[in-house]
């Protein structure tokens, strides 16, 4: 038995054990109580399946995920080059990014909610707001890391600014933005929720939300489950992504003998 | 001989005048480089020796444009140096660090080129002029990481040569490579410098080295950097690695140079 396939059964035997033992904990320790065994929640799974409304919920979820990741990766990279490669940019704005940094979405979830009601745009912004600021952090950090001697190859060769921060800068910073972009995927699944869940925005948060109101355990943990499978893929993505697009780093190198 | 000793401003295509360099001002300033005078004419192989630390490379970044001199100037063809000079190309020690990793092997040396706007044709045709100019035609949709050393450099040497530079400078380049990898990296820059006529400069701290390549060595003492002496070199060409370097001659002339840097300043 080769390695890789002994590791899988190895990974889908702890899968089994979870199962395993929320069902034991569900029916002897808890019977009756709030957490629904494994197969009810499972049953329960599978008629949300069958249901439009689901999987319109489960659109909302990745569509304001991917929307909101995808416009922090735009304004957070620009703004990061930006910020490190211009001191002046810098100075104006390190003091407000430090400030805002420690600052979960949650706190602002209200305002949000107040200037753009419980919709997609509220839902948006939230993940917006959470994910950018890593990014912009990540991005300088990257920027600052640039090799001098790349970059002097870059102007030697008469490469203007533009096209250094482009050809040069951008791809030097690269592995920094893909590790924020790794980190920034889940946490904006998991502020979608969160949007949904106490902000009232389309999407799973809020399906979770009505099942919770409403007392029904089973399509509770039926839509948590769908969200940690979601959250698998995105992570699964997103580490995919990242390996694709920094290959040619040194952490993701296939070094042939040369 | 003769010639060599009429630097007549027809052919001098770098002059460095009175070129000075210190970072920071005033009691604080540490000067780099005090004062350095000396020509490369137009199709010339010159070698800038020096101990280490001396300021070479930063005599080099003056040149190339990438640092202003604090005081004097250098000049192409009577033109100041202020920026980057469009007929320059420059090769560092560090390949590792000059060629980009992200980029493959025909890539990095078309990066250069992207602003030139050249035709497709064009750019292409002087992509594989250069890397089969290096002998690496074959590695071309290689990264860099995956080639050795020496191959590396000579990627780097494409690159530059792709460029199309009337001159050459080089910065330590043969300083990260086996031995043997060195006479050979040397014999192409001799051959480069015959098949493409180009002016080429080359900072090295290898005395054998600058004596093998050079018409003249431009020996550095420290510090701050400044002009020891101009030495000629009369070794006949072509050169080889086993003939030239046997001759009595290339002795006498890597002793003179090595005599001058030994001296204490």
């Amino acid at each position: 038995m080769n390695a890789q396939l002994r590791q899988l059964l190895v990974s889908a035997g702890g899968i089994v054990g979870a199962i395993l033992i929320w069902q034991f904990v569900a029916t002897v320790p808890m019977a009756g109580g709030p957490l629904p065994p494994f197969s009810a929640t499972f049953t329960e799974l599978t008629q949300l399946l069958a249901s439009g409304e689901f999987w319109s919920s489960l659109a909302d979820t990745i569509l304001i995920s991917l929307l909101g990741l995808g416009s922090a990766a735009v304004i957070g990279v620009v703004l990061g080059i930006l910020i490190g490669s211009f001191d002046p940019f810098r100075y104006a704005t390190l003091a407000v990014l430090e400030f805002l940094k420690p600052i979960p979405p949650i706190v602002i979830l209200p305002l949000v909610v107040l200037i753009y009601g419980p919709t997609t745009q509220m839902a948006w912004f939230l993940v917006f707001f959470g994910c950018v600021l890593p990014i912009i952090m990540q991005t300088v950090a990257g920027v600052h890391d640039a090799d001098p001697v790349t970059l002097d190859t870059a102007r030697s060769y008469g490469m203007g600014r533009t096209e250094v921060l482009a050809r040069v800068t951008l791809p030097s910073a690269m592995p920094f933005i893909g590790t924020a972009m790794r980190v920034a995927a889940p946490a904006a699944l998991v502020i979608t929720v969160v949007a949904g869940l106490l902000g009232g925005g389309p999407g799973l948060g809020r399906s979770i939300y009505q099942a919770q109101a409403g007392g029904d355990y089973p399509s509770l943990y039926a839509y948590v489950l769908v969200l940690g499978m979601l959250g698998l893929i995105f992570q699964g993505v997103s580490r995919l992504a990242e390996r694709r697009t920094l290959h040619w780093h040194a952490s993701y190198r296939e070094v042939l003998p040369a | 001989m003769a010639e060599a000793n009429v630097s007549s401003d027809a052919t001098v295509r770098l002059r460095v005048d009175g070129l000075a360099k210190s970072y920071g001002t005033g009691d604080k300033a540490k000067v780099v480089i005090e004062d350095l005078t000396f020509t490369v004419n137009a199709g010339e192989m010159v070698c800038i020796v020096g101990p280490s630390g001396v300021g070479k490379t930063t005599l080099l970044k003056c040149l190339a444009g990438l640092q202003p001199a604090t005081r004097g100037q250098a000049s192409i063809d009577g033109r100041t140096i202020s920026g980057p000079p469009p007929e320059m190309a420059l090769v560092f020690q560090d390949y590792n660090r000059s060629l980009m990793p992200w980029l493959t092997v025909r890539k990095n040396l078309m990066l250069p080129l992207r602003h030139l706007r050249l035709p497709a044709a064009e750019a292409k045709e002087r992509c594989d002029s250069a890397l089969e100019a290096v002998g690496l035609s074959h590695a071309e949709h290689q990264y860099p990481w995956q080639l050795s050393g020496g191959m590396q450099q000579r990627v780097a040497i494409a690159r530059a040569l792709a460029y199309r530079p009337e001159i050459l400078i080089m910065d330590e380049p043969f300083a990260s490579v086996d031995a043997q990898t060195r006479f050979d990296l040397e014999d192409l820059c001799l051959k480069i410098r015959q098949d493409f006529g180009m002016t080429i400069l080359v900072v090295t701290h290898d005395i054998d080295e600058a004596v093998y390549l050079s018409d003249r060595v431009v020996v550095l003492g420290s510090k701050p950097a400044k002009v020891l002496k101009i030495v000629d070199v009369d070794l006949p060409a072509p050169r080889d690695q086993i003939t030239t370097r046997s001759l009595p001659e290339f002795a006498r002339q890597r002793t003179d140079v090595l005599s001058l840097i030994k001296r204490p300043a």
